[in-house]
């Protein structure tokens, strides 16, 4: 009887103990992974970015942090990017700060670092407190990986670890209740081993994502917010273009069939790009790409093109091209050949009554505003630009006026070289 | 004088309950110029001098623990079951045998600057009564194969320790609970061995960073148009201009990668796309990729152009 009471005393106390240690180090973990995650395999490579610290002191937890998300990650089914090349990179890009890792595109990441997908880190807290019996260590951390192809966001994980010394675990002597809880919040070993089980449970799900039980996975695909942004901004940019293709189609044709000229000539297309064919009316396709790079988050230290203030869309024509034979010349009889250092308002002075004169026509346009937008664009350069209506109602945006078809050559050279608009000189037939 | 004796004990005491020692590694070399660092690491199987505890593989175990935390360094580091065929290839199918090979022999085999010999000397598990002990003692080197030297070395005994001088009695039965599932507490041992260690091998990632480069894409085109709709059999085109003599390949999203692209002239890599009936495409960028032998790639996205798969119900 004696011994059962005893039984049931040992099997009290070491409930009591295991509640007690079950407690003691206390996890709060929610994590997501998206279905994308385990299309990840050895052919993709992933690059964990410096961690976000919120205060200097976080430092060391952060660099321990990005150590144990290597060590575990390493064992994931998609290959890392080295340590020192991520950083490298970052650092030739001028990417220093974590903290505004967050605002940049994952794609432009992509093209940084050359990998699939990105992990953002940050810690939230290294908390450490201590009241003389009892202290504690608190961590939370914040995890986010993208997919940089597409800026779907396949993990998500926010930890909190808790753990504490001191009364509350019974200590074992009166020296060890009072020592314990200095010694628990001063030795560094403790934040070390915290961290790394801290790791240990934040990576197991990413690790293993077949493993993932419903609630771990997010119903529908989540774009990352500045992806979303940019890839809104990319369709709408494409959207911009496609009307302003048309519209460009549509004035070259009414100029064919109103003056009989030749259509103004595209950018020559290698014979073995058979693609080009297709896109004829989208010239130069290399440098597209910068240009939507530039309608991106910009790069600190990269060359941005600017928009107008008022944030009007400019013609895609209106941004950068590497032309290297920009304009077609439309035959005409020349009358009044004058110098080509003479002024523009000497041109107009000299011009005789009802002479045939020439213009510089840079793009056109179904909607009247687009066509305002290229005008301004170029009177803040110090052109004298005007719209002009065709009988099919396109607004076209032309240059100046001249009595010299080589004069009206000479500055449309000058405005694809310097503005680096494609043109071409065409008959003023009046505004 | 009651002050220094409390601050005596208490350093005594945080040593005793860390249970994890500073590794001592000992470099035998000044590393400091970057033409001295070697790039290329193999990490050689570990051999076990004695039988670990419930025959857990403690140096398999530890070589794969001591793996993941390296590759954080700035060295190139070949995965374990690259050197493991390579040495297979090469008729070495004892781990002893490695051991004994020469540099120049070892640099024949694996291709690489330099090989960490790892040498576990023993292991041990204990849990009775207050106190619960696992420790791994292991030798660890670095040796250049480019000039035979060793770079550095340390012989350590890691161990995680619970006993009387525990402060808490829930430590202790946490740590008794924790000590008795052999495998893991080994793993865990050899984490810390290896936390201990990285901390204290030189590390040559700075003098990398100006040289890194990636291979460069100067240029992407496709037939893409802003805002077209794709059909089955249509057909995607990719032209790629960057670095030559390079992997090519390009991607569609997320939804398919290395689709191979032909450089068809040096610098100018081609390559195309039939679209599928089952195919679900959903405004996706284009990605062109130029792989080099060390697997870096230059990325460059299209964006002039998405591909989109026009469904039955915009019909």
């Amino acid at each position: 009887m004696k011994k059962e009471k005893y039984n049931n005393y040992l099997q009290g106390l070491l409930i009591g103990f295991m509640a007690l240690s079950v407690s003691a180090c206390a996890s709060d973990l929610q994590t997501k992974v998206a279905g994308n995650l385990m299309a990840l395999s050895k052919n993709q490579t992933v690059a964990i970015l410096p961690i976000e610290t919120s205060d200097t002191g976080q430092k060391e937890m952060a660099e321990m942090f990005r150590l144990g998300l290597y060590a575990n990650l390493k064992q994931s089914k998609f290959q890392l990017l080295e340590r020192y090349v991520v950083d490298g990179l970052l650092q030739q890009n001028k990417l220093t700060d974590p903290a505004n890792f967050l605002t940049i595109n994952p794609m432009q990441f992509g093209e940084i670092l050359g990998v699939d997908a990105i992990v953002f880190s940050r810690i939230n807290k290294v908390e450490r407190s201590y009241l003389v019996v009892h202290s504690s260590i608190e961590l939370s951390v914040s995890v986010q990986m993208v997919d940089t192809r597409s800026g779907e966001i396949l993990w998500r994980a926010e930890q909190t670890e808790q753990d504490f010394s001191g009364i509350g675990k019974i200590p074992t002597g009166i020296t060890t209740a009072i020592l314990a809880p200095i010694q628990f919040v001063t030795n560094k070993f403790n934040l070390r081993r915290m961290t790394s089980n801290m790791v240990d449970k934040l990576t197991s799900l990413i690790k293993h994502p077949s493993e993932a039980s419903e609630e771990s996975q997010f119903v529908e695909p989540v774009i990352a917010k500045n992806a979303t942004n940019d890839l809104k901004k990319i369709e709408e940019l494409q959207q911009l273009k496609s009307e302003w293709q048309q519209a460009l189609v549509l004035d070259e044709e009414s100029e064919l069939s109103g003056f009989g000229m030749e259509a103004p000539e595209v950018v020559a297309i290698p014979a073995s790009i058979p693609v080009e064919q297709n896109i004829k009316s989208t010239p130069v396709a290399v440098k597209e790409t910068n240009r939507v790079e530039s309608e991106i988050s910009p790069l600190p230290g990269k060359h941005e093109i600017k928009r107008s203030q008022s944030a009007e869309p400019i013609p895609m024509n209106a941004l950068p091209t590497k032309i290297a034979e920009p304009i077609i010349v439309i035959e005409g009889v020349e009358k009044n050949v004058l110098p080509a250092t003479q002024s523009n308002s000497a041109v107009k002075q000299s011009a005789p009554k009802k002479p045939l004169l020439y213009t510089i026509q840079v793009g056109a346009y179904k909607t009247k505003a687009y066509a305002n937008t290229l005008e301004q664009f170029l009177k803040r350069k110090g052109y004298d630009a005007f719209v002009t209506r065709s009988a099919k109602k396109i607004y076209r945006v032309q240059v100046d006026r001249f009595g010299s078809k080589e004069d009206a050559t000479k500055l449309a050279q000058r405005i694809q070289t310097k503005e680096k608009l494609k043109n071409f000189v065409t008959r003023f037939s009046g505004v | 004088m009651l002050l220094r004796k409390i601050f005596i004990f208490i350093v005594l005491i945080s040593g005793l309950l860390g249970g994890c020692g500073t590794v001592e590694l000992t470099v035998r070399k000044n590393l400091d110029h970057p033409n001295i660092h070697p790039k290329t690491v193999a990490i050689l199987p570990f051999t076990l001098a004695s039988s670990a505890p419930e025959d857990v593989p403690a140096h398999k175990l530890f070589r794969e623990c001591f793996f993941n935390y390296f590759s954080y360094l700035g060295y190139v580091d070949i995965p374990l079951e690259t050197i493991d065929s390579k040495l297979q290839a090469a008729g070495l199918r004892k781990f002893k045998k490695v051991l004994e090979l020469s540099p120049e022999r070892l640099r024949d085999i694996l291709g690489v600057d330099a090989v960490i010999k790892g040498q576990v000397l023993d292991t041990s598990n204990f849990t009775g009564g207050l106190h619960a002990e696992t420790s791994i003692k292991a030798k660890i080197i670095m040796l250049d194969l480019r000039t035979g030297e060793t770079l550095w070395e340390t012989e350590h005994t890691e161990s995680t320790y619970s006993g009387i001088l525990s402060p808490t009695v829930v430590e202790i039965i946490q740590d008794q609970m924790e000590n008795v599932k052999v495998h893991q507490v080994l793993y865990k041992t050899a984490k810390m061995f290896s936390l201990s260690m990285i901390r204290e091998i030189p590390d040559p990632s700075e003098v990398w960073h100006e040289k890194i480069r990636l291979p460069q894409i100067t240029s992407i085109e496709t037939n893409l148009k802003p805002n077209q709709k794709l059909h089955p059999n249509d057909q995607i085109y990719v032209n790629l201009k960057g670095d030559p003599g390079l992997k090519g390949s390009f991607g569609i999203g997320s939804w398919k990668s290395n689709i191979p692209l032909k450089e068809i002239v040096p610098g100018m890599y081609s390559g195309s796309y039939v679209v599928q009936e089952n195919d679900e495409i959903t405004s996706a960028l284009i990605i062109g990729t130029l792989k080099n032998s060390q697997g870096l790639a230059g990325k460059r996205f299209y964006k002039s152009g998405m591909a989109e798969i026009e469904k039955t119900s915009d019909l």
